[in-house]
C-alpha cells in the first residue's frame, strides 16, 4: 500500500522529462549546416518546456496543444561564424496523420523566419512543400505576421497559404502550426539568453 | 591483429583514474568559463526506473529484473560555441530468479551497479576534423547505432552478435553533408576500462544521414573478447512510409566461439507501426542465425508493443518464439513485460 501511494505521488508530482534515454539525443548538425552554410560552430541552450509553457501556448493559440514529447528539456541552437551570431535553429514536432512531423526552423536575430527544412516527415506530399515557392510564404515573417495566415478556427491555414500548398493542405496546416509554436516558445523561453548574446 | 593490439596501451592510458579526474576537471573548468552573465546550464537528468517480468515458457521459469538509475546529459559550452557533451547513465540493477543471468552478475538473484553509457564527445575540433568520443559507449554497428534500445524490450541483437553492446574506449565520429560515420577502438573489458587477456574491439559504421526516410549503413567489426575472436561485416537499412517502418540488418562473419573459426550469418527483418500520436508502437521481427557446422539454422519471431502513457510512463510487452526445434529439443518461448517510469 505504501509503495502504491509513493508511485501515485510520483505520477502526480513528476516533472516533465524526456521519454527517451538521453544517449539517443542527436544534434541536427547537417540541417544547421544546410540552413546556415557559413556556420563554423554552434552554441546549444537547453531550456525546460513545462506545463506552464504549455498553458501559455494554449492561451496564445486557442485550440492548439503541445504533444507530450514536446515537453521536457529542449535545445535552441545558435548558429555561429566564429564568435558572430548568424541566427537560431529550433527543431519542433507537430502531430499529423503521418505521425510526428519534425521541422528544423532557421530564425534570424529578430525571431523572423529565414528558412526551414523537414527533419522527419513521412507524408508522401513533403516534396510539394519543400519548394521555394511555398517556403516564401513563411520567410521574412515573425510571429504576429505569421498568425495572420491562420484561419478563424485557429488550427488551419487561410486560403492564401492553402493556395500555395497545392495538393498538400493538411501538411501546410501542420507546418503553419509548427512555425507559430516555434516562434512563440522561442520568445517565451529563450529571450533572456538570446538578449545576452547581443 | 598486431596493429590493433599495439594500440591497447595508448587507449588504456586514457582510462587510468588520473586521466578521468583531469578530464572531468577540465570540462568543469571550461563549462564555468562561459562568457554570459548567467552560465548556460545545459544539463538534463532524470531518474529512470523499470520493472521487468520474464516468463520462459520452454523452461517453465519466471524471473524479474528491476533497475533504478540516473540518466544524465550535459552540453559543455564556451563563448565561441559548444565544446562537446557528456552522457552518464548509472543503474542499480537487481535480478530475481534470472537464468541464465547476464555476465556482469554473479548469480540469478544478484544485484549490482551497472554503467550503461558514460562518455564525453568532444565536438569543437577544427573544420573537417572528426569529433572524439572517450568513455563507455555503444559499439557503432548496425541498426543499434541509430536506434537506441537501452533499457527497452526492443533489441537488435547487438550484444549477442558482437559479444558486447557497450565497451570502454575511444572513437571518432562526424555528421557530414551527405553521410555520417562512427569508428571506435575499445578495450574489450566491457564494464571494466581495461583490456583483459589482450582483448580489444575495432568497430565502425558509415551510413547515410540518420533522419532521412531511407537510411542505409555498412558496418565492420574485428574483435577479441572473452577469449573469442570475432569478425563481422554488416549492412543495415531503415525505410519509413507514413506510420510504417521496414528495417533490416544482415551480418556475415566468423568467430571462434567453439575454439576453431566458424562462419556465421545473421539476418534481422522488422516491420513496425506507430499510432499517429506515437503513443503506441507495434513491431514484429524475424531473425535467422545460420552457423556453419550446425544441422539446423535458428529462426526466431519476436512480436512486441510499447505504449507511452505520457512523457514518464511506458508499458512494453514482447513475445519471442523459436520456430525450428533446436538439437537440445525445446523451442525457446519467452514472454516479457516491462513498466518503465522516468521522472
Amino acid at each position: 500500500m505504501k509503495s502504491l501511494i509513493i508511485i501515485v505521488l510520483l505520477l502526480v508530482v513528476a516533472p516533465d522529462v524526456s521519454a527517451i534515454a538521453y544517449c539517443s539525443l542527436r544534434d541536427p548538425v547537417a540541417q544547421i549546416k544546410q540552413l546556415f552554410p557559413q556556420k563554423t560552430n554552434q552554441l546549444s541552450i537547453v531550456k525546460d518546456i513545462d506545463e506552464s509553457t504549455r498553458s501559455r501556448v494554449k492561451q496564445a493559440l486557442p485550440n492548439n496543444d503541445l504533444h507530450f514529447s514536446e515537453l521536457g528539456k529542449h535545445t535552441l541552437y545558435v548558429a555561429m561564424n566564429n564568435q558572430d551570431v548568424l541566427g537560431y535553429v529550433h527543431v519542433r514536432s507537430e502531430q499529423s496523420k503521418w505521425g510526428l512531423v519534425e521541422i528544423v526552423w532557421a530564425l534570424d536575430k529578430n525571431l523572423v523566419i529565414k528558412d526551414f527544412a523537414f527533419q522527419r516527415c513521412r507524408s508522401p506530399k513533403k516534396a510539394l512543400l519543400d519548394s521555394r515557392d511555398f517556403k516564401q510564404a513563411f520567410i521574412g515573417k515573425n510571429y504576429q505576421s505569421l498568425k495572420k495566415l491562420l484561419s478563424s478556427n485557429g488550427i488551419t491555414a487561410n486560403a492564401l497559404l492553402l493556395d500555395k500548398a497545392k495538393q498538400a493542405p493538411e501538411l501546410a496546416n501542420v507546418v503553419l502550426r509548427c512555425a507559430l509554436k516555434t516562434l512563440l516558445i522561442t520568445e517565451l523561453l529563450w529571450w533572456r539568453e538570446l538578449n545576452q548574446l547581443e | 591483429m598486431g596493429i590493433f593490439k599495439c594500440l591497447q596501451p595508448y587507449v588504456q592510458r586514457c582510462f587510468n583514474e588520473y586521466s578521468l579526474v583531469l578530464l572531468s576537471l577540465s570540462l568543469g573548468l571550461v563549462c564555468s568559463l562561459a562568457s554570459y552573465a548567467e552560465p548556460i546550464e545545459n544539463f538534463r537528468w532524470s531518474i529512470d526506473g523499470s520493472a521487468r517480468i520474464n516468463n520462459n515458457i520452454a523452461s517453465d521459469n519466471t524471473s524479474r529484473i528491476f533497475a533504478l538509475g540516473l540518466d544524465t546529459h550535459k552540453v559543455f559550452t564556451s563563448k565561441s560555441g559548444d565544446i562537446g557533451y557528456m552522457v552518464g547513465q548509472l543503474y542499480f540493477t537487481k535480478l530475481s530468479n534470472q537464468t541464465p543471468f547476464p555476465w556482469m552478475f554473479d548469480d540469478k538473484d544478484d544485484s549490482t551497479l551497472v554503467v550503461r553509457e558514460a562518455h564525453v564527445n568532444y565536438t569543437a575540433g577544427p573544420a573537417g576534423m572528426p569529433n572524439i568520443r572517450l568513455g563507455h559507449f555503444t559499439l557503432p554497428f548496425g541498426l543499434e547505432n541509430n536506434l537506441d534500445t537501452n533499457g527497452r524490450l526492443l533489441d537488435y541483437n547487438h550484444g549477442k552478435n558482437l559479444g558486447a553492446k557497450v565497451d570502454w574506449g575511444i572513437g571518432l565520429n562526424d555528421v557530414l553533408d551527405t553521410f555520417q560515420y562512427s569508428v571506435s577502438y575499445t578495450l574489450g573489458g566491457k564494464d571494466e576500462p581495461k583490456s583483459i587477456n589482450g582483448s580489444y574491439a575495432v568497430t565502425g559504421r558509415v551510413g547515410s544521414l540518420s533522419y532521412h526516410d531511407f537510411v542505409f549503413g555498412v558496418s565492420l567489426y574485428h574483435a577479441e573478447m572473452d577469449g573469442v575472436k570475432r569478425k563481422r561485416v554488416a549492412i543495415d537499412w531503415q525505410y519509413y512510409w507514413h506510420t510504417w517502418g521496414l528495417l533490416g540488418e544482415a551480418a556475415l562473419g566468423k568467430d571462434t566461439k567453439q575454439q576453431q573459426w566458424r562462419n556465421e550469418q545473421y539476418y534481422l527483418l522488422e516491420v513496425n507501426k506507430r499510432s499517429v500520436d506515437e503513443q503506441l508502437k507495434l513491431y514484429t521481427q524475424y531473425i535467422v542465425t545460420n552457423r556453419s557446422g550446425d544441422k539446423k539454422n535458428n529462426q526466431l519471431v519476436n512480436i512486441g508493443l510499447s505504449y507511452q502513457f505520457n512523457g514518464q510512463l511506458e508499458l512494453s510487452m514482447s513475445s519471442r518464439k523459436q520456430l525450428i526445434t533446436p538439437e537440445s529439443g525445446k523451442k525457446q518461448h519467452l514472454v516479457r513485460a516491462q513498466l518503465r517510469y522516468r521522472f
